[in-house]
């Protein structure tokens, strides 16, 4: 059997649960219900994106990234603070990360930084050599 | 919802940990087996929360403490000494082996003249002159609570009297116990762990790591709230605060072993979301403490 044919499978199940909870979500007027079915979501699409870059899943392995095609200014980046239904998101060294349920971004706010900036310059004093980005969703990058 | 397993020896062995080495500490003093070491509580610049945090203790007590555990030469808010005779009693004992206790951070700003904590042969000291002159010379340097720590509330911005935390004045180790105020356990069970064995074993950052080795949120009974995505949108709410601003996972302390008031509380247990108290940059980089309409 090759690698298609055990995958596609898989993918095909990941595929059907999250519609299965995309028409849950459209009938959950219950705020705790709909977060716990955000979560399967959120657990659904990162597994089907280690399927599609034909990793076995695992539960120490560093979500591998999708390509990233969105380009943020650093107006629209500033629309990204966690706030009022807008999804946390952070710039370093170019590249823009997804921090909205990071538990070290408490309240979209993290040492002092908030959601919707380019923080490389206190990245590269706090986490320099440290390992923390792989761990974050990537959804884009800075223009220039 | 905010009770914690009795049942988990992680749980109830930490608790017993501050008493435990409070006991063995005191037996040895009483049986010779170790000296009954000086020591000295300064209070340079801070609100004297820790010192009151201190008398709160309960089983190790603060009784316990100055009457079995340690001479305790000087603390300026507890002593019976006031000014002249006060200050004598400290510099009797600067050439004696002693452990120094510094709650509070140092102003240094015009060579430390806007904390002075003393008068003696006639000029003021500053804390910062007596921490440098005494601080070299301990045996051992604990900084109790955030300000002594990291400079904490007394260092947080704009910061006027430009304090820092006692480390950056002394060129030596100094034992770090964090938080706004230190509990009493953390103080009690490093000073006996320290009479008994020498430093105990420290983080990165000087912590014991008996007390400083877990995140709040590692322990936290509200943990399996942020696992399924249940999250408080206001105060006063049972459930996770992450997006309200808890410093919970940012926060290395154990909090929810151990809580308050003789064990009876804590912040999170009363709906209110961790503010970072005992994490390096507090209060200003824990800061905004609550926020709402996070996504």
């Amino acid at each position: 059997m090759n690698d298609r044919d055990t995958f596609t499978p898989m993918i095909e199940d990941a595929l059907q649960e999250i519609s299965d909870i995309i028409d849950c979500l459209y009938v959950t007027p219950n705020a705790c219900a709909r977060n716990q079915l955000l979560n399967r979501l959120r657990k659904q699409t990162s597994h089907l994106s280690k399927l599609m870059q034909g990793f076995p899943s695992g539960e120490n392995q560093i979500s591998p990234q999708p390509p990233v095609t969105r380009v943020f200014t650093a107006a629209e980046l500033s629309q990204y603070d966690g706030r009022n239904g807008n999804p946390a998101y952070v710039a370093v060294n170019g590249t823009v990360y997804d921090v909205t349920n990071i538990a070290a971004w408490g309240g979209a706010t993290h040492f002092g930084i908030v959601a919707g900036t380019d923080a490389t310059s206190q990245f590269a004093v706090c986490h320099a050599g440290q390992p923390v980005l792989g761990k974050l969703k990537v959804v884009g990058k800075m223009n220039g | 919802m905010n009770t914690t397993s009795g049942s988990c020896p992680n749980f109830s062995m930490r608790l017993e940990t501050a008493s435990m080495l409070f006991h063995k500490a005191v037996d040895a003093v009483q049986q010779g087996q170790i000296p009954k070491r000086n020591l000295i509580w300064l209070e340079l610049t801070g609100c004297a929360g820790n010192i009151i945090s201190l008398l709160n203790g309960e089983d190790p007590d603060f009784k316990g403490l100055i009457s079995q555990m340690v001479h305790y030469l000087y603390d300026n808010s507890l002593m019976a000494a006031e000014g002249e005779f006060a200050m004598d009693q400290l510099f009797d004992a600067l050439d004696s082996d002693y452990i120094l206790a510094v709650e509070g951070a140092v102003s240094t700003k015009d060579e430390g003249l806007y904390t002075i904590i003393g008068r003696w042969k006639g000029r003021p000291i500053t804390a910062y002159e007596v921490i440098q002159t005494f601080g070299e010379r301990a045996a051992h340097v604990i900084a109790v609570g955030t300000c002594a720590s990291d400079g904490g509330i007394s260092a947080a911005r704009p910061n006027p009297a430009q304090c820092v935390g006692i480390q950056n004045l002394l060129n030596r180790k100094v034992i770090k116990l964090p938080g706004c105020p230190c509990h009493p356990d953390w103080f009690m069970g490093t000073l006996a762990y320290t009479l008994l064995f020498g430093e105990p074993e420290l983080d990165a950052r000087q912590r014991p790591l008996m007390f400083y080795s877990t995140l709040i949120h590692d322990l936290c009974p509200r943990r399996p709230c942020f696992d399924r995505g249940v999250f408080a949108t206001q105060l006063g709410e049972d459930t996770c605060m992450f997006k309200l601003g808890c410093r919970g996972p940012v926060t290395r302390v154990d909090c929810p072993i151990r809580k308050w008031n003789d064990r009876v509380n804590w912040p999170i247990g009363d709906d209110g979301p961790c503010i970072g108290c005992a994490m390096f940059g507090f209060p200003d980089k824990m800061e905004p403490f609550v926020r709402f309409d996070t996504t």
